[in-house]
């Protein structure tokens, strides 16, 4: 048996690191940056980058309008990179989709129509992908998103604890939108992060090794994200 | 060394960068020697390079263990009529798997020399990587390297001189577990509703866009030029004869260090639960098994005590090691509770295509919804595995079948649990309170 058998269950939450909870066992000189790659990838352009990469972008995040205009300006220039990875206008249905919901926040009948439009497919093609899919909001959601994955590897170190601390935190009964219009708790099929329960998906990131006390410190954080990103835009 | 955490009795071949983001640069990876793979095989004729894979046995990662350089063999010789495509399977959505998701976020350029050799083998000039939507992180890091690649002529016309062409093209999922089945990945792909396919057609024959098409898992290409660099015997000298190789193991559950362990096939179940893994947390007793994702049957800690984790021992001890996504299970859990979970995901998840599946799945979860809060009955548990057989075998994909094994093979292993909840058990433990 290894000595390490002893080894701390879990790493303590560090400052300036309050909410993330990721666990990094014998890594803990990592960064959350490190561990989420974000200084590796930087800010990606609004046009797409290399066209290989413009069907990749995060499609639920916090800034959107959804008054918006689709496919004007850089976002037309990367939907003309989009449609040039696909044989057939079809192809690049799902990352339309997901950009449109990048910009307006959630995917609407109208908004529906507009891909159709743009993609020469029936309307009632494009609806009938669009509701297959989770992923697209075919309601507006609160400016965060928080997904609690309760399937079985999250649910056998307690994840129902961790939805319900959720819920409180923010007041609102699962599905609904919080007050304040900043938060939306679901409950969310296996997100791939077993090893790391209970997995929480905000938005664009994970947030791993949740436990229900970890829940005020992840509210909070997100909170004070929203306000700074408010002041500077 | 696996990410958190690392063991010594790991054979560190696709783990080397994890936890260290330096490797997950063009820069890092090339300083591990990285992309010497991908010029050996471009000078390589393509049949060349699928007889070396071929002889190294390596076997798909995916969950069903079919020797990747077979697959390849069935591609046409021939691509000047119509165009192959080489898709890269990264919808990692079987619970209890998280391997996937480590190597796209520490070595994005591990994943992507794999493909491209594989797209060399198979003469596909597009490669199209999958990867489930909710991978927001590792698809910004793959779309860092896939910019990478592209400056330094590693995709693209003519690569590195070699006269071949080849685009990566990342593709995001929309939230819909099907999607990893081969042809619904397909079918979502080309902008329809992840629904699979009937086969035949084979995807070599007619897969993305009626083309030619070759798909593997993230972890089989990823393993794919340590084999070209090192050679087919070196792979061998891994794991066992039918289950060669390195493989990572992911573990959840009730375990003291859960992670990816990278091991050799056939390493034996006891020593990874108890020495790898650290044993069970809080000092606890094993009571339940699932060695390679929720799709298989569970195992009981009796039956762990033997067994060695490759394809042909798992299976032979009456279930699969798939994705070897091993969820520990310790003498608190409630079976049922846990299972009536995994069949509400199925149900969720079910394209809606095959009644047996559709319908199937709903009623399993309701009756097991039933049964966990004592209203259920014996019949009940005959009519689940009634249910269960009418579910089996039966539909376009295994989705179904997978609903029913856990079903199945918890009233057969842990009928206990089960009557416990009917009130019939001399001891009833208080299972309402436990996870």
């Amino acid at each position: 048996m290894s000595s390490r058998a002893d080894a701390p269950e879990r790493t303590p939450l560090q400052g300036g690191n309050e909410g993330w909870a990721g666990e990094r066992g014998e890594f803990e000189s990592l960064s959350e940056s490190d561990v989420r790659g974000s200084s590796y990838v930087g800010k990606r352009p609004p046009e797409g980058g290399a066209a290989g990469a413009a069907c990749s972008y995060p499609f639920q995040v916090a800034e959107r309008d959804p008054d918006a205009p689709l496919f004007e300006g850089p976002y037309r220039e990367r939907l003309e990179k989009i449609l040039s990875r696909y044989p057939e206008k079809r192809g690049a249905l799902l990352p339309v989709l997901a950009l449109a919901q990048e910009l307006r926040g959630y995917v609407s009948p109208g908004t529906m129509d507009e891909v159709a439009r743009v993609l020469e497919l029936d309307p009632a093609t494009v609806r009938g992908v669009a509701t297959f899919y989770t992923m697209y909001n075919k309601r507006p959601v609160g400016s965060y998103l928080v997904q609690v994955c309760t399937n079985v590897a999250c649910n056998l170190c307690g994840a129902d604890d961790v939805m319900e601390a959720f819920l409180d935190a923010v007041d609102a009964a699962a599905g609904d939108t919080s007050e304040d219009g900043n938060f939306t708790i679901i409950e969310a099929e296996c997100l791939g992060a077993c090893g790391f329960p209970t997995a929480v998906q905000v938005n664009e990131r994970y947030f791993e090794n949740v436990t229900p006390e970890d829940v005020p410190a992840i509210i909070e954080r997100l909170r004070a994200e929203r306000g700074a990103n408010g002041k500077e835009g | 060394m696996a990410y958190p955490y690392r063991h010594e009795k790991e054979t560190v071949v696709l783990t080397r960068g994890f936890g260290d983001p330096r490797t997950r640069t063009l820069e890092g990876w090339r300083a591990l020697g990285g992309y010497k793979a991908l010029g050996r095989a471009l000078e390589m004729a393509p049949n060349d390079v699928i007889e070396v894979v071929k002889a190294s046995g390596l076997r798909g990662r995916g969950g069903a263990g079919f020797p990747a350089g077979v697959k390849w063999s069935f591609m046409p010789k021939d691509d000047s009529k119509q165009p192959h495509y080489f898709l890269i399977n990264a919808d990692e959505s079987e619970p209890g798997a998280f391997k996937d998701r480590e190597l796209l976020r520490w070595t994005p350029h591990q994943v992507i020399e794999g493909a491209l050799i594989g797209a060399h083998a198979i003469r596909a000039r597009q490669v199209y990587i999958y990867m489930r939507g909710e991978f927001f992180e590792p698809a910004q890091i793959m779309a860092r390297a896939i910019e990478e690649i592209y400056q330094a002529n590693l995709a693209g016309k003519d690569i590195l001189g070699s006269g071949v062409d080849i685009d990566v093209t990342l593709h995001l999922g929309a939230g819909a577990y099907i999607c990893g089945e081969e042809t619904a990945l397909m079918n979502s792909l080309e902008g329809r509703r992840g629904q699979p396919r009937i086969k035949p057609p084979f995807p070599a024959v007619a897969g993305l866009f009626g083309k030619p098409t070759t798909i593997n898992n993230v972890e089989t290409v990823a393993a794919v030029p340590h084999i070209i660099v090192n050679g087919a015997d070196w792979y061998r000298s891994f794991g066992t004869e039918k289950s060669p190789g390195t493989k990572l193991f992911n573990v959840s559950g009730h375990v003291v260090r859960r992670g990816n362990y990278e091991l050799p096939l056939g390493f034996p179940m006891k020593e990874f639960l108890y020495d790898v893994c650290g044993g069970i947390r809080d000092g606890r007793q094993l009571k339940a098994v699932i060695p390679g994702g929720s799709s298989v049957p569970i195992l009981t800690a009796a039956e762990c005590e033997d067994l060695a984790l490759d394809y042909e021992s798992v299976a032979a001890a009456g279930s699969m090691l798939g994705t070897a996504s091993v969820i520990v299970m310790d003498d608190r859990t409630n079976i049922v509770k846990q299972v009536r979970r995994m069949v509400e995901f199925y149900a969720h998840e079910s394209c809606g295509q095959c009644t047996p599946c559709r319908e199937g799945t709903e009623w399993l979860a309701k009756i097991l919804r039933r049964i966990e809060v004592g209203q259920g009955t014996e019949e009940d548990l005959d009519t689940l595995l009634d249910l269960g057989a009418n579910m089996t075998g039966t539909t376009i994909c295994v989705l179904s079948d997978s609903a029913a094994a856990p079903v199945a093979s918890s009233i057969e292993k842990f009928r206990d649990d089960y009557l416990a909840l009917f009130g019939r058990a001399p001891e009833a433990p208080a299972l309402a309170a436990a996870h």
